[in-house]
């Protein structure tokens, strides 16, 4: 009997989504298009596949599966196009549904699940009936060993297809990877011009740091590339050491940061909430104090 | 009664996240933290003002409170309902009942869609913020959709009405796609799709002039009960060290620096 529904893209993914589908019971795995099915079949007894990739085409495969089953959970990993599938099959049929969970338990006919709550301020502690939609936050579960030998099926859906996909344009990167990045130097609202950031590219470059910015330097005067933004709606880092120029300290930067060992933050406002949120602060003018700064880490050298 | 052209923002008056206080034990402390508009919903609301120049109907917000008790709440609450009201909704619908406090994501979604057949509103365009403030959760519009049968377009980040057809970009990960789709249609904003202006006073006197219909539960049919049970919430302690650096001169305080950072091995030597 099929108890739980894996959707995955991704091998690694899998072997991790299989630890949390065991402690329900047995799995299938529904996949999307460009995916790693064949490699799933290492996890999954069955791996049902449609070649579609939009959020209404992996509802529709999902919704036949879930008629076909009636399984007790459907999981995957947390993403906007499985925030959007996953929520048009729970809003059908009412049943429960929470994003970016961790710490997934099951006891009895009730699963239970931790997620993070107040913009990152808090961790809520969750209990919903099954059957229950889980979407869950990568690299927090312990990966299962792929030990089966599973069969593709190849779904064909009969789209009503209420949405046309024009264009995808792929975005913009700057070449940085925060997220496994030992030291960011990050900026934020504090400067003025966009020019102005070479001051912190020069920093950076000087000590072989990644550039990390708070939202409206990235999202609102796109002064950098989208993969720099930290925070609640953007990276979450766990740096050595985050190096935060001119930025306030708002709770949705600070969800990005958590994890961060040493905070250390410079801004010209001694009030500024930052500095109760951070390890060591300086109260200064990022104007004056990056060059100084720079002087001074040359000279070292 | 509806007509054709209308608009529905679904709103929600959100735990304040900056205001977050702490029990003793280190729980939330949810009495005392107030409600206020959820942010994105703020740009759903700008969004609806602007299409209503195309679409020419009526804005209308609903709210479905969640958080209790609503003798504690209502000013918040009302206080957001106001917010919208000022900045163009024209008429306001709230669902206030304590049985439905605190409140999941089940019971909202079935409420509104009970709404909506209430009211007798059909609307061309529902739009939501892609998410609230407080949970986070980014599901509310794609139920809705789903039970009223509608195209979902959610992280839409441009929207551009022509006729019955609309043209989306939704902000995804690693790429922005374009879709169309026809009205009617549940789109679900991001923060980016525009910047709204807190209202102006004279827009916040015109709002308690426009209607506001508030019902309870027993008013409703078919909706939903929660599903999901808030078991308990910790106010997440990160401490830091908080600890100034100060000295004589700029130069001093940077020569400090350098040696915390030494300190933390991310100075090669
Ligand atoms: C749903 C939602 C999601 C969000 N997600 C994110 C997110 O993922 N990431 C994020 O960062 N934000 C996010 N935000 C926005 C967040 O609330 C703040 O608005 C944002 O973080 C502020 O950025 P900032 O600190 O750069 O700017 P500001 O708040 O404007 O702060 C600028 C700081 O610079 C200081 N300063 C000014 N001049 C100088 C100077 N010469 N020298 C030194 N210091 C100076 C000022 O004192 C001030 O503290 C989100 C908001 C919402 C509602
Ligand atoms: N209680 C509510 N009343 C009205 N609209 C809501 C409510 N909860 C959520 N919404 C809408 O759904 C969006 C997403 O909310 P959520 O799914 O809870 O993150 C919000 O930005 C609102 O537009």
């Amino acid at each position: 009997m099929v108890e739980v529904i894996v959707v995955v893209q991704k091998e690694s993914d899998g072997s991790e989504l299989l630890t949390l589908a065991k402690k329900v019971g047995e799995p299938v795995a529904l996949t999307y298009g460009t995916n790693e099915a064949e490699r799933l079949t290492k996890y999954f007894n069955k791996v049902y596949k449609i070649k579609e990739d939009d959020p209404e085409s992996i509802f529709t495969a999902l919704k036949n599966l879930y008629d076909k089953f009636n399984p007790k959970l459907i999981i995957g990993m947390s993403s906007k196009n499985l925030k959007d599938a996953f929520s048009r099959l729970a809003g059908i049929y009412d049943l429960p549904f929470a994003t970016d969970i961790f710490d997934f338990n099951v006891s009895g006919s009730k699963v239970t699940y931790k997620r993070s709550f107040l913009s990152g301020r808090a961790v809520e502690s969750e209990e919903a009936q099954m059957p229950v939609l889980l979407l869950a936050l990568p690299r927090r579960t312990q990966k299962s060993e792929g030990n089966v030998n599973g069969s593709i099926e190849e779904l064909s859906i009969e789209k009503k297809s209420q949405i046309a996909i024009k264009e995808r344009k792929e975005k913009v990167k700057g070449g940085v990877n925060l997220e496994t990045a030992e030291f960011i130097v990050s900026v934020g609202r504090g400067f003025k011009n966009k020019e102005d950031l070479k001051l912190a590219f020069e920093l950076a470059d000087l000590v072989g740091a990644q550039i990390g910015c708070s939202r409206p330097i990235a999202a609102d005067l796109k002064w950098l590339t989208e993969d720099h933004w930290v925070g609640l709606s953007g990276k979450k880092v766990a740096p050595k050491v985050y190096l935060m120029f001119g930025i306030s300290g708002a709770p949705q930067h600070l969800a990005g940061i958590t994890d961060a060992k040493t905070v250390i933050a410079i801004n010209n406002d001694k009030t500024a909430p930052i500095f109760k949120n951070a390890d060591y602060g300086i109260v200064a003018d990022l104007y004056q104090f990056i060059p100084i700064l720079i002087k001074k880490l040359k000279e070292r050298h | 009664m509806s007509t054709m052209g209308d608009i529905v923002v679904l709103i929600k008056p959100a735990l304040n996240p900056e205001m977050i206080r702490s029990l003793p034990d280190g729980g939330v402390d949810f009495d005392n933290i107030p409600l206020k508009l959820s942010d994105i919903d703020r740009n759903a609301i700008e969004e609806a003002n602007r299409l209503k120049e195309t679409l020419k109907g009526k804005i209308y917000s609903i709210t479905i409170s969640t958080w209790g008790p609503i003798s504690k709440r209502d000013k918040d609450i009302k206080m957001a309902i106001q917010e919208g009201l000022a900045k163009g909704v024209d008429e306001a619908i709230l669902l206030e009942d304590d049985s439905i406090t605190p409140g999941d994501q089940v019971t909202t979604a079935s409420a509104i869609v009970s709404i909506l057949n209430k009211f007798n509103i059909k609307p061309d365009l529902i739009l939501a913020g892609e998410a609230t403030i407080d949970g986070f959760s980014g599901q509310v519009a794609g139920r809705v959709a789903a039970k009223l049968n509608l195209p979902y377009i959610s992280f839409a980040r441009k929207i551009d009405i022509n006729g019955n057809k609309v043209v989306i970009e939704r902000d995804l990960e690693d790429y922005v796609e374009v879709v169309e789709t026809s009205l009617p249609a549940v789109i679900s904003v991001t923060r980016e799709i525009n910047s709204p202006k807190p209202p102006t006073l004279i827009q916040i006197r015109m709002a308690s002039k426009k209607p506001q219909q508030i019902v309870k539960l027993s008013d409703l049919t078919g909706v939903s009960t929660q599903k999901k049970k808030l078991v308990e919430a910790k106010v997440l302690a990160v401490k830091r060290k908080q600890t100034m650096i100060e000295g004589k001169s700029l130069e001093e305080v940077a020569d400090k620096l350098i040696e915390i950072l030494e300190q933390e091995g991310v100075l090669k030597h």
